[in-house]
């Protein structure tokens, strides 16, 4: 190639960096500095008077704090179900002598692949069939088969250091293979567990269609009730809840940055498909 | 008989979850999709058709599959094309601080809210935002009804975009460096390097990043729900109204059995033509 264009190439992907990054944290910028607007309408931007009424509104709306208990007791639940289902999955599928392993590891990704409609709408048919009629249960029991997929291939991600070998020792030193397990293999997975465990917190936190399908009128979830209202009226105090959201996410990626190192979070979650 | 390995057991729990809340529900899905539709009732009727699918090759439903896979495509492309600069500078950068901070940056807005975000957009995007001009460069006005497929797309893009860089990111962190040094020494300039060498070998990862973006996509309910004003209306909207508003069950059913199938075929059945046609 021509040397000359050598400079030119590099600063168009830098300036690619720059425009993507731009992209990325300019609309959270702005919902951030729009919900400090004391203008009781959506007006341009920027504002001119600033206040704290959308996130008085907020902590007012009873809709919005039955719907956010709801959501953390959903999301521990199906997260803490997800995560040990998914460790244990994980665990027995980084095992070499498992028959199969590939296609093991392809059905637990599958239900990543599922439009979350169709596991929301099949599940609706089916707790019905089988008798399951609480929205409580149904919302974890839907929101533990989405989540599945991220714990059991963050787990899966940070096992591939860990040596046959070092599993081999334990036992022949009369550790039972369940004792090994727990003792060598768990704490070898601890970053993709905590990886996972964030992950499936966050995606049932957040999900709308699977939800959207298994509540009722008197079992909302916050996402649930912050569509109605994005819907019905589209007003500021949406913005008060992105701008606590944006907060909680930087307090959680400082977490796990401490607990696990971003370097090895972005591995353990990035691998994907 | 051949004693179980130990690991056999540590299944147990998963795949009881996956027949139980993904297969039976499925397989009861695929059966509801073949009873035929009684009107005015919740109960479908009795015997087994085909009418259901038959009913999705009306050029209507065909419009929307169409709808949203033209975005979707536009879409995935353009995450990989503004993905792979970022995963590679936050591999590759000599600053730390740089690979870090973007690094930081994709892993946060895995975790953010993608309500957040979506309104997000709304605010900074819509005919009142700051970033409206912008937007009108698609040649689509911002308070034009149209301009909503505009937002849906900025929206799936904001979705799939740190999706697809973490996957590169995996993919580049792969190649040794040593590669791009060896090019060097051989008289290749850096942008020449990454072009001729990083580039082919990161394509695999690329194609499944686009694939994966596809899928991501096509499957998504959240933004054009939100985003899409009415009027951008992807194949999960009509399977939401068939089930909400016009209590449609068997219809609802075959479009989610049509969209798994879609599905599974972009991330599986692509996936592996992509891989043979690479090789």
């Amino acid at each position: 190639m021509m040397r000359w264009l050598d400079l030119p190439l590099r600063l168009l992907a830098r300036a690619g960096v720059l425009v993507t990054v731009l992209f990325l944290l300019v609309p959270l910028v702005v919902a951030c500095v729009l919900s400090f607007d004391d203008r009781s309408f959506l007006g341009p931007f920027p504002p001119r008077e600033w206040s704290l009424r959308w996130y008085r509104g907020f902590l007012d709306n009873p809709a919005y704090m039955d719907g956010f208990w709801m959501s953390v007791q959903v999301a521990l639940a199906a997260g803490a179900a997800a995560t040990i289902i998914g460790t244990l999955a994980a665990l027995a599928v980084s095992d070499p002598r498992l028959p199969g392993r590939a296609v093991w590891e392809a059905l637990f990704l599958s239900p990543k692949f599922v439009p979350t409609v169709v596991i929301g709408f099949s599940l609706l048919v089916f707790t019905a069939r089988i008798g399951i009629f609480d929205p409580f249960t149904r919302l974890v029991l839907g929101h533990t088969i989405i989540t599945l997929p991220f714990t059991m291939r963050a787990v899966l991600a940070s096992l591939i250091g860990l040596r046959r070998s070092h599993m081999e020792a334990a036992m022949s030193l009369g550790a039972t293979e369940a004792r090994a397990l727990w003792d060598v293999a768990v704490p070898a997975a601890r970053s993709g567990i905590v990886a996972g465990a964030a992950m499936a917190f966050v995606l049932s936190f957040d999900e709308v269609a699977v939800s959207l399908f298994l509540s009722d009128a008197f079992t909302q979830t916050l996402p649930i009730a912050l569509v109605a209202e994005m819907r019905a009226n589209l007003n500021l105090t949406i913005a008060a809840v992105s701008t606590v959201f944006l907060a909680a996410t930087l307090l959680l990626v400082l977490l796990l940055d401490r607990l696990i190192g971003i370097e090895r979070l972005a591995g353990d979650v990035g691998a994907r498909g | 008989m051949r004693r179980l390995p130990f690991a056999a057991w540590l299944l147990l729990p998963g795949g009881l979850a996956l027949l139980l809340l993904m297969g039976g529900p499925v397989a009861v899905l695929l059966a509801e999709s073949l009873r035929p539709f009684v009107p005015g009732s919740m109960r479908p009727g009795e015997g087994l058709t085909l009418q259901n699918y038959r009913d999705l090759l009306a050029p209507a439903y065909l419009f929307y599959a169409w709808e949203t896979f033209r975005i979707g495509l536009i879409v995935s492309a353009l995450s990989v094309l503004g993905a792979a600069p970022l995963a590679f500078a936050a591999v590759r950068s000599p600053r730390p601080a740089v690979r870090k901070g973007l690094l930081a940056l994709l892993v946060g807005l895995l975790v953010m809210s993608l309500i957040a975000r979506l309104y997000a957009i709304e605010m900074a995007w819509g005919s009142l935002g700051p970033l409206a001009p912008i937007g009108a460069l698609t040649g689509i006005a911002p308070r034009s009804p149209r301009y909503a497929e505009v937002q849906v797309a900025i929206g799936l893009l904001h979705f799939t975009l740190p999706v697809v860089a973490l996957m590169l990111v995996g993919a580049f962190r792969a190649l040794s460096p040593r590669l791009e040094e060896a090019a060097a020494s051989l008289g290749a300039t850096r942008a020449d390097a990454v072009l001729s060498v990083v580039l082919p070998l990161a394509a695999p990862a690329m194609v499944s990043g686009f694939l994966v973006a596809l899928a991501m996509c096509i499957s998504n309910f959240i933004a054009p729900l939100l985003l899409g004003r009415g009027v951008v209306v992807f194949t999960t909207s009509l399977m939401y109204t068939r089930f909400a508003d016009i209590g449609n069950y068997p219809s609802g059913a075959a479009i989610g059995i049509s969209m798994l199938l879609l599905s599974f075929a972009v991330v599986y059945g692509l996936a592996a033509l992509a891989r043979r046609a690479l090789r």
